[in-house]
């Protein structure tokens, strides 16, 4: 450890947090919230009585699912610019930068297994709740949204916050479109300055230390949140 | 007020309903039994469309419930609901179990809904515990929040499935004496339950039902007096003896 050069890593802190934290937490926050948005539509489409919905939303999660993460983002960022020049009838593919390309991705990607979670959710519900939703004269939608989503989602949060971690790490596999994230600034730095055990060293520790963290915090909210009946 | 033509209901192959037919004419207390599986709830609940059937019709206040250009929620917002295990929204307090339905549905003013949810809780003898959680009640409390959330609606009639059957036995009074109550006050009431001493109470009829039909549908006093049908006769005769 003689060589171990602690200097490297002070000297580029600013570098690897505003530039490369600040990409990866946005990327993690924007794309929980939209993969929990299309997740739980995905579960109201999968746990429809119309058999065409269920089966849309079920064919695009089990695709979702069996495909490697990391292909769909390869996938998505050459793949992007052609179905927005496709929309918008441009001649040319539209570039739209490493960063939406992969807030697309994990939106899309993530929303498949959000939607798992919130179809359990959702059928841990009892069937008397919907049905004296309904009695009172709720329709779908109202049933949905005061009284079976609000419930599904107390009992889901820790499982729902759970998978926010892991996309947390999977965002760093944003640097194979070449990204600015937490890992990509490091591996940057690493190859510019030949400092890798450095930067590797140093990056898995703040991983560990934030994915660590959060599941504490998640553990004690799922004693505090546990749903009186 | 709610009349009940000939309805059939298939689980698959199964016939959990046949020809089932009756009337709850307005101001009418109506008491459904019969052995369990015998289809009384699930007759219950055809009749506000919460289970669909598959022949037959049923009409509540000139409205047919199976047709299928009938505004469903609109309806179901006129006929109050009350079940066996309460089905309060646990996520909310007992005022806004009692408001959420008045404004989303009705679309009175949020304190308009709480002056009558308020004038409702007092009625069930429960003013005071508006703010409460349904888990801080006991079940008897539940259910008489759960009558009051349906009369919130002004409904034109109530249906009760079972109102008693989750209780402890030390709580069945005091939902029977609410419900008695409002059968005294001319309520359109339909109940599904075992209890004998409520339908000899205030019933005006008694329906009868065994293995998805309706074997008797007979005044009060001939069905406790001699019910025609032996299956009648010995379910009395067992559920009476105590």
């Amino acid at each position: 450890m003689s060589g171990f050069d602690w200097g490297e890593i002070t000297s580029n802190l600013p570098y690897l947090f505003e530039v490369g934290m600040v990409f990866t937490v946005k990327l993690t926050v924007l794309a929980m919230f939209g993969g929990i948005f299309f997740g739980t539509l995905l579960a109201m489409m999968r746990l429809s009585h119309l058999r065409t919905v269920s089966m849309l939303a079920g064919g695009y999660v089990n695709l979702m699912r069996s495909i490697p993460l990391v292909l769909v983002i390869f996938w998505f960022f050459f793949l992007v610019p052609y179905i927005g020049a496709w929309i918008l009838r441009e001649p040319r593919p539209i570039p739209v930068g490493a960063f939406y390309s992969a807030l697309i991705t994990f939106t899309m990607f993530e929303a498949a297994y959000y939607c798992e979670i919130m179809r359990a959710g959702i059928q841990s519900i009892a069937r008397g709740q919907v049905w004296s939703g309904y009695a009172l004269g709720l329709d779908y939608w109202q049933t949905m949204g005061h009284i079976v989503l609000p419930q599904a989602f107390r009992n889901m949060l820790p499982v729902l916050l759970t998978q926010t971690i892991i996309l947390f790490q999977d965002t760093s596999l944003v640097y194979v479109i070449s990204a600015t994230d937490f890992l990509g600034a490091a591996a940057k730095i690493a190859n510019r300055d030949y400092r890798l055990v450095e930067m590797y060293s140093f990056v898995a520790v703040v991983y560990f230390i934030v994915s660590f963290g959060l599941s504490l915090l998640v553990r004690r909210l799922q004693s505090k949140i546990a749903v009186v009946r | 007020m709610i009349s009940i033509r000939k309805i059939s209901k298939w689980y698959g192959a199964f016939q959990v309903l046949s020809d089932c037919s009756t009337e709850v004419d307005k101001g009418e207390v109506v008491v459904v039994c019969g052995p369990s599986g015998s289809g009384k709830s699930t007759l219950i609940k055809c009749v506000n469309g919460l289970e669909p059937f598959q022949k037959g019709d049923v009409v509540v206040d000139g409205i047919s419930v199976g047709d299928p250009k009938t505004d469903l929620p609109k309806l179901r917002a006129r006929v109050g609901m009350v079940f066996q295990h309460f089905e309060l929204f646990p996520h909310m307090t007992v005022m806004q179990n009692l408001t959420l339905a008045q404004v989303k549905v009705l679309g009175r003013a949020t304190r308009e809904a709480q002056d009558k949810g308020l004038k409702l809780l007092d009625r069930v003898g429960l003013g005071a515990h508006q703010d409460k959680f349904p888990a801080q009640l006991s079940g008897g409390q539940q259910q008489r929040v759960a009558i009051a959330r349906a009369l919130c609606m002004d409904p034109v009639a109530m249906l009760f499935d079972e109102p008693t059957s989750a209780l402890d036995p030390e709580m069945i009074n005091e939902v029977l004496d609410v419900m008695v109550q409002l059968a005294r006050d001319g309520m359109t009431m339909m109940v599904v339950t075992h209890e004998m001493g409520f339908a000899r109470k205030v019933a005006h009829r008694v329906v009868f039902m065994d293995a998805g039909q309706i074997v008797e549908d007979l005044p009060k006093e001939e069905f406790f007096g001699k019910p025609r049908s032996e299956r009648a006769q010995l379910f009395l005769s067992k559920i009476l003896q105590h």
